[in-house]
């Protein structure tokens, strides 16, 4: 096998992992976790919820070292169940990026909205979104240390300020850090959100020569947010009364504000700001090449796949920025995200069961194919996560939300987008494929579009 | 047998990308080793340089191309898009995802959606 001349560091793995994990609407999750699991126990339910997506973490070295694909779950869906499945769990998968850039969005409406009130939060969303949009359709490239090093700089800044914090606790205030409420299992289920995009390291296993290095990047950024956000739950819940905490839309700064006084709350919203930002960029570039290769392959209308002059997806890109946007203007109008961070971390979580069962299924379709990683113990980890996953989604989907009514309405916003993906895949995508296979012969470059 | 397939599919490739102006001034600053490789087979080199493209024996990548021969001829003659095999593992791929991506768009150039 021919060498390649440049390889990406174990170091690059890490930081993908975590920045690609830490998003600015992880400060709601927390909060969100600890309603459930009655206040400063939180950071429990967080260190389980952690422990148990290293199983996932597991499933998924084995299926990126089987298929190291920048398509990842995709190659890996359509070899371990089949295409058409494939295309339905990749639609509802991505959906989930535009997700979290909606509910980042929101956070950052509400940082803005705190250090300038006069200016409505919306106008700040969308000038960002508009911002970054444009520098990805000029072809701008935020260089990828400094992508992933704002993960880390919310990491570390969350570690910093909640030890901080916490040295100002008077010891009585730990009572209860053991104490499990009554919803805890729902506050593990949640705890998952947390932890979301940790494994969208693995479309960048190409880029490694070393088939560790994603494996090992994993589990060591699920370690790293673990820490900092179970310090920093610990943090919200002891230095502050819960009812402020759960009543505020910028839990983050209140926690720097009570840490470090005016330069806490100064740092925490620098770092809200580039972790949405961060979010906004990486979200925009992972999903826009995602609608580019599906439009390229058909999956798609082929008018994604057109590229602008600097060789940018822009429709596909255009795209994105408006259904971020809208989705991102009902969140903040609404004033109503529980139901995403809920939906956010269902999807997740079945995502986690599908990987379990690829890890099952690929070991009797393709039992010789080489794997550098081996999840050990046959299939008790892949079978375990498949049923801790299951319980934990339904779990995130009949957790109550912030919507009016009785309906689950996390359960009902995915039966809807997993219908209409099945809807598009078996109605809109034949035709799509059939328009395709009529298309005119290869041409000469004069020809050429 | 197999390597002169490729080879010819190769050039041919080559020569497409040299006879279109716009891939040209595309790449023109784009300096990069792309190693063909067919299953249990030896690679072929398509080297970028300056804008043109030629088939070489240079070793050294900057990126890889692994799949089966009538699927890598396929692909470079235009037959199919590489987005297909890729997608469903057929077609792998190692180096960076911009080359990556620069090399699907270069077929698109080509050979159109």
């Amino acid at each position: 096998m021919a060498e390649l001349r440049r390889v990406l560091p174990l170091r690059t793995a890490v930081t993908t992992s975590a920045g690609l994990a830490s998003a600015a609407v992880n400060f709601f999750a927390a909060v969100e976790v600890a309603q459930y699991a009655g206040g400063r126990s939180a950071w429990l339910a967080l260190l389980v919820a952690g422990l148990l997506i290293t199983l996932s973490a597991a499933n998924f070295s084995e299926l990126s070292g089987l298929y190291p694909s920048a398509a990842a779950i995709r190659v890996w869906m359509r070899r371990g169940a089949n295409d058409r499945l494939s295309m339905v769990g990749s639609l509802v998968y991505m959906m989930t990026v535009v997700l979290v850039v909606a509910a980042d969005a929101f956070v950052l409406g509400h940082v803005f909205t705190a250090i300038v009130p006069a200016v409505p939060g919306l106008v700040w969303i969308a000038l960002l979104l508009m911002i970054v949009t444009w520098a990805n359709l000029r072809g701008v490239k935020v260089a990828g240390y400094i992508q992933d090093g704002n993960g880390l700089f919310l990491l570390g800044s969350l570690m910093v300020i909640s030890v901080i914090g916490l040295m100002h606790v008077a010891p009585g205030h730990f009572a209860g850090v053991f104490h499990l409420g009554g919803g805890f299992l729902q506050s593990v289920a949640l705890g998952v959100f947390i932890f979301v995009g940790f494994e969208w390291v693995t479309p960048l296993a190409e880029e490694f020569t070393d088939s560790r290095m994603i494996p090992r990047g994993m589990f060591m950024a699920l370690g790293l947010v673990a820490v900092a956000f179970g310090l920093f739950t610990l943090a919200q819940q002891t230095l502050l009364p819960q009812a402020r905490v759960a009543g505020s839309l910028v839990p983050q700064l209140l926690v720097g504000q009570a840490a470090l006084g005016r330069l806490g709350f100064w740092w925490m919203v620098v770092a809200s700001l580039t972790t949405a930002m961060t979010t906004f960029n990486g979200g925009f570039v992972a999903a826009s090449r995602f609608v580019y290769a599906a439009a390229r392959e058909r999956v798609l209308p082929p008018v994604l796949a057109r590229l602008n002059d600097r060789l940018v997806p822009q429709y596909a890109l255009l795209g994105l920025f408006i259904t971020s946007l809208l989705l991102a203007a009902v969140v903040y109008v609404s004033g109503r995200y529980v139901w995403l961070i809920n939906t956010g971390a269902a999807v997740e979580s079945f995502m986690y069961v599908m990987a379990g069962f690829l890890v099952i299924n690929l070991r009797r379709r393709e039992p010789n194919r080489a794997r550098p990683f081996r999840v050990p113990w046959g299939v008790v980890i892949p079978g375990l996560s498949m049923l801790i996953f299951f319980a934990l989604g339904i779990g995130s989907l009949t957790a109550a939300s912030d919507l009016p009514g009785p309906v689950p309405w996390s359960l009902a916003f995915l039966v809807m987008l997993t219908a209409g993906a099945v809807i598009y895949v078996y109605r809109v995508v034949p035709r799509l494929k059939a328009r395709s296979r009529v298309a005119p012969a290869p041409s000469r470059p004069s020809e050429a579009p | 047998m197999a390597d002169r397939d490729l080879r010819a599919a190769l050039r041919d490739f080559a020569s497409r990308c040299n006879d279109n102006e716009r891939l040209r001034q595309m790449n023109r600053d784009w300096t990069r080793t792309i190693a063909v490789r067919p299953s249990e087979d030896e690679p072929v080199f398509l080297r970028y340089e300056a804008g043109e493209v030629a088939v070489t024996d240079l070793a050294d990548p900057d990126l890889v191309v692994e799949g089966p021969n009538e699927i890598l001829c396929a692909i470079f003659t235009g037959e199919t898009t590489p987005t297909e095999p890729y997608m469903d593992g057929t077609l792998l791929v190692r180096g960076s995802q911009d080359d990556m991506m620069r090399l699907d768009i270069i077929s698109l150039l080509i050979w159109g959606e």
